[in-house]
């Protein structure tokens, strides 16, 4: 188990180099100049020119590579072209709207799915099923931007009870700012709980015809007993995999639904940051996110321990 | 008599409070804006986001008035010039305060010009001219060139790449306290959620009226907060919903849907600017002057503002460089050479410049969606003409960058807000993409920038108009309107190229 763990672990820190390199190869070869941007449409050549060399772009890629590696190897991630301020600083600043967002539009999908999914499968074929698959698949199909406006044409436009967008302004309280996570975590949270309504349907179909089920029903179990006790507990391997992703897609940015609703989290920075071109908060913010999603990959592998006895390492 | 006296003096008097009440201090306003400035510093971005936020915390020694003539701002009056025009003597008023509370004076006015010279890109465009900058005493600033400039005044006076006054102890390369004389000062920015502007209590406003950028500056808002909104439709139902109490740059299909909101009203600014067309004069199938002509022959401009534009109500045919409400209105050079739109007459005139089907690579950028509606109607008009077309459609931030290598492009797209002053034209800089470099160029640009008498320039200026029709460096598509939103309840804001809100107030 221990041996597992740290060979987990290793291969955690192989891949988080992996993505410093290929992150780091693919922002310098991808076209643009922050130099450019900064400058604006009536900067010349000169100009760039010289704003790139105070920026330290004008060395070679290698060079640049190995002051970045010994940066990080300080625990440092850089300093924004654009922000004035150290990368960690911006990702921090993010954090919270992205995490509520995140935890918002997991508890609404959650909610949703879950007792629909239990329920689609418990009651398969029925009418109630035939349905929840058919939304199910609709809503999947929906991209959360286009609900997200369709959310706020409704009830920010039309019905005024909700922010068009943004995070409230200077001294916000938290429940103002929670406030304005209601639209795009309900845009998130709607086309979420179709992914984990069909998965938690069809993991409960899995296990509701074996035989520990059929053993449980001849005890003379409740049906609730059975289904929410002995069936849902195994069937819960498979949703977890689907909500930790879920959550990892979410944490790491709801890109399009936080510019969309004009966030400032984690997935806006990224936008920003690749529009203008900023090194250091692209590389460091999806050094971030990879390692949001290497993390929770262990996280989820460490819980299918506890959630069944079979799983032995 | 007496009744009708009494009726006035009472209408007056219930009126008065009314007038006096709708000026009142106070009040908080948003104002929605594309994106995050790039920077706060208005020195080194030529960016006109930055030059928006940037000119309520930072001023300069001149400003324009609403008919886009200079006009003092810090200094007392306009400057001194000597009789060869290459002495400018200002005077600085009195009693100005930074928001660091330490007082201005010339010392601060020569640092923060020295600055300038070194960083701002229109800095560095003056900076061959100058040949000190000093003081003479703590209210008075001399700067001497080398040879007449015409247009120093003008780009002392402009808002982007601007020649703000700081304090002396502020001067580093890389601005981090951001200490300006404005009328309002920076209170707090949270990068891509708000930037939060209060109202400077020490600011000594110019007296008089206010009038354009100039005049007096009343500080009726306690404050003001710019929130990036990047989303253009999302910034159109903002405006619909009453979210913000001004809206920047919308698209104009947006205009009647504003126009029916209850929250908010359409602001035109008619109109604004000028979408171009920049030829690749150094290099490629464009360095030939024919061909740029032949192609500028192909071209229907009516139908690329069509296309971008979509209503006349927000936009014109127009070859004039300025538009008719400008002093530098000219034909000069339009006739014959503007919205041809002859294919078959350029496909000849190509022929016979030598053209033998290389690509036209056209760089543009979806952006600005009208840049690539633009492009795919001239395409399509050049493809008629016998021209091969490659369209290459990049992200803004690679076209800056790709703009810059004369190996990259024949074309690149781009649009201009109408500048006061034509000497601020990037594309008239010979280091400007496009590389615009020949005697011609230089002889119509130098006299013009060389030339004092404000009636002369303007004939000099239809000169190098004249030379641009005849050289082509870029072609000038039309002109735009611009459309933004603003609150029921916000007044005192006028359509501006550069939204300003120093005049502004909520009604209560």
């Amino acid at each position: 188990m221990i041996r597992y763990i740290l060979q987990r672990l290793a291969g955690m820190i192989l891949v988080m180099f992996l993505v410093v390199t290929i992150v780091f190869i693919i922002v310098r070869v991808t076209p643009g100049d922050p130099a450019a941007v900064m400058l604006g449409p009536d900067a010349t050549p000169q100009d760039v020119a010289e704003l790139r060399s105070r920026l330290g772009l004008d060395q070679s890629i290698g060079l640049q590579y190995f002051f970045y590696l010994a940066q990080l190897l300080r625990g440092d991630l850089g300093q924004s072209i654009f922000l004035n301020m150290p990368v960690a600083s911006a990702l921090l600043d993010r954090a919270e709207p992205t995490f509520f967002l995140t935890l918002f539009s997991l508890a609404i999908a959650s909610v949703i799915a879950l007792p629909i999914g239990i329920y689609a499968a418990y009651r398969r074929g029925s009418f109630i099923d035939q349905a929840a698959t058919t939304i199910a698949m609709l809503a999947a199909s929906i991209p959360s931007f286009w609900l997200g406006l369709i959310l706020m044409q409704i009830f920010a436009v039309r019905l005024n009870l909700f922010p068009v967008s943004g995070y409230g302004g200077p001294g916000s309280s938290f429940f103002d700012r929670m406030y304005h996570l209601t639209l795009p975590a309900f845009a998130l949270g709607l086309v979420s709980s179709a992914l984990i309504l069909r998965f938690t349907r069809a993991s409960m179909l899995d296990v509701l015809g074996d035989d520990y089920v059929r053993t449980a029903r001849a005890k003379g179990l409740a049906e609730r007993h059975v289904v929410l006790r002995h069936a849902l507990k195994n069937a819960l391997i498979p949703i977890l995999t689907v909500l930790g992703l879920t959550a990892a897609v979410l944490i790491s940015g709801a890109v399009v639904t936080e510019t969309v609703f004009g966030l400032p989290g984690v997935g806006n920075l990224v936008v920003s940051a690749v529009l203008r071109r900023d090194y250091p908060v692209i590389q460091g913010a999806l050094l971030v996110i990879a390692a949001i999603y290497v993390f929770i990959n262990f996280v989820i592998d460490m819980l299918y321990l506890l959630v069944d006895p079979r799983v032995r390492y | 008599m007496k009744l009708k006296l009494a009726f006035l003096l009472a209408s007056a008097l219930i009126a008065a409070p009314n007038m006096v009440a709708a000026q009142e201090k106070g009040g908080v306003i948003n104002v929605a804006t594309i994106g995050e400035p790039p920077t706060l510093d208005p020195m080194v971005s030529t960016a006109d986001l930055v030059g928006i936020v940037t000119q309520h915390i930072f001023e300069t020694l001149y400003t324009f008035d609403k008919n886009w003539k200079v006009t003092p701002l810090l200094a007392e009056s306009l400057p001194s010039i000597s009789a060869d025009g290459k002495t400018y003597t200002i005077k600085l008023r009195t009693g100005i305060k930074f928001h660091d509370n330490s007082d201005m004076t010339s010392e601060d006015v020569v640092a923060s010009i020295n600055r300038w010279l070194k960083l701002a890109s229109r800095g560095k465009q003056v900076a061959g001219f100058v040949d000190s900058v000093g003081t003479t005493d703590p209210a008075t600033v001399t700067i001497i060139l080398k040879q007449p400039y015409a247009p120093l005044t003008s780009l002392l006076a402009f808002n982007n790449s601007a020649a703000i006054i700081i304090p002396s102890e502020k001067q580093a390369d890389t601005m981090t306290d951001f200490v300006g004389s404005g009328p309002y000062m920076l209170k707090e920015r949270k990068a891509d959620q708000y930037i939060q502007l209060v109202r400077f209590k020490d600011y000594r406003s110019r007296t008089g009226q206010s009038d354009g950028y100039g005049g007096a500056r009343h500080q009726y808002l306690d404050e003001i907060r710019f929130v990036p909104v990047p989303d253009p439709n999302t910034r159109v139902e903002a405006a619909v919903s009453g979210q913000y109490d001004y809206v920047d740059s919308l698209p104009v299909e947006s205009f009647d849907k504003i126009k029916s909101s209850k929250a908010s009203q359409p602001v035109l600014l008619k109109p604004f600017g000028y979408p171009i067309f920049v030829f690749n004069t150094a290099e490629g199938a464009t360095k030939n002057v024919a061909v740029r002509k032949a192609i500028r022959q192909a071209l229907s401009m009516e139908d690329m503002m069509a296309a971008a534009f979509g209503s006349q109500d927000f936009y014109a045919l127009n070859g004039n460089i300025y538009p008719g409400n400008f002093v530098w209105s000219s034909d000069a050079g339009v006739a014959g050479n503007y919205n041809v739109a002859d294919t078959e007459a350029a496909a000849k005139a190509a022929k016979a410049a030598g053209y033998n089907g290389e690509p036209i690579r056209i760089l543009t950028s979806r952006q600005y969606e009208f840049h690539y509606k633009m492009a795919q109607v001239a395409a399509e008009y050049l493809k008629l003409a016998g021209f091969t077309v490659d369209m290459q459609v990049v992200d803004w931030a690679t076209l800056t960058q790709r703009r810059t290598d004369k190996g990259l492009w024949d074309i690149y797209i781009t649009h201009s807000p109408f500048l006061p002053e034509p000497a601020l034209i990037g594309s008239l800089s010979t280091s400007s993409p496009g590389w615009w470099d020949t005697p011609a160029r230089k002889a119509a640009v130098d006299a013009f920038t060389s030339e004092v008498n404000p009636d002369k320039r303007i004939a000099l200026w239809a000169n190098v108009q004249k030379t641009m029709y005849d050289e082509v460096p870029y072609i000038k598509i039309g002109d735009f309107n611009a459309v933004a939103a603003k609150s029921t309840k916000l007044e005192g804001v006028d359509p501006a190229p550069w939204p300003y809100f120093w005049n502004a107030s909520v009604k209560k």
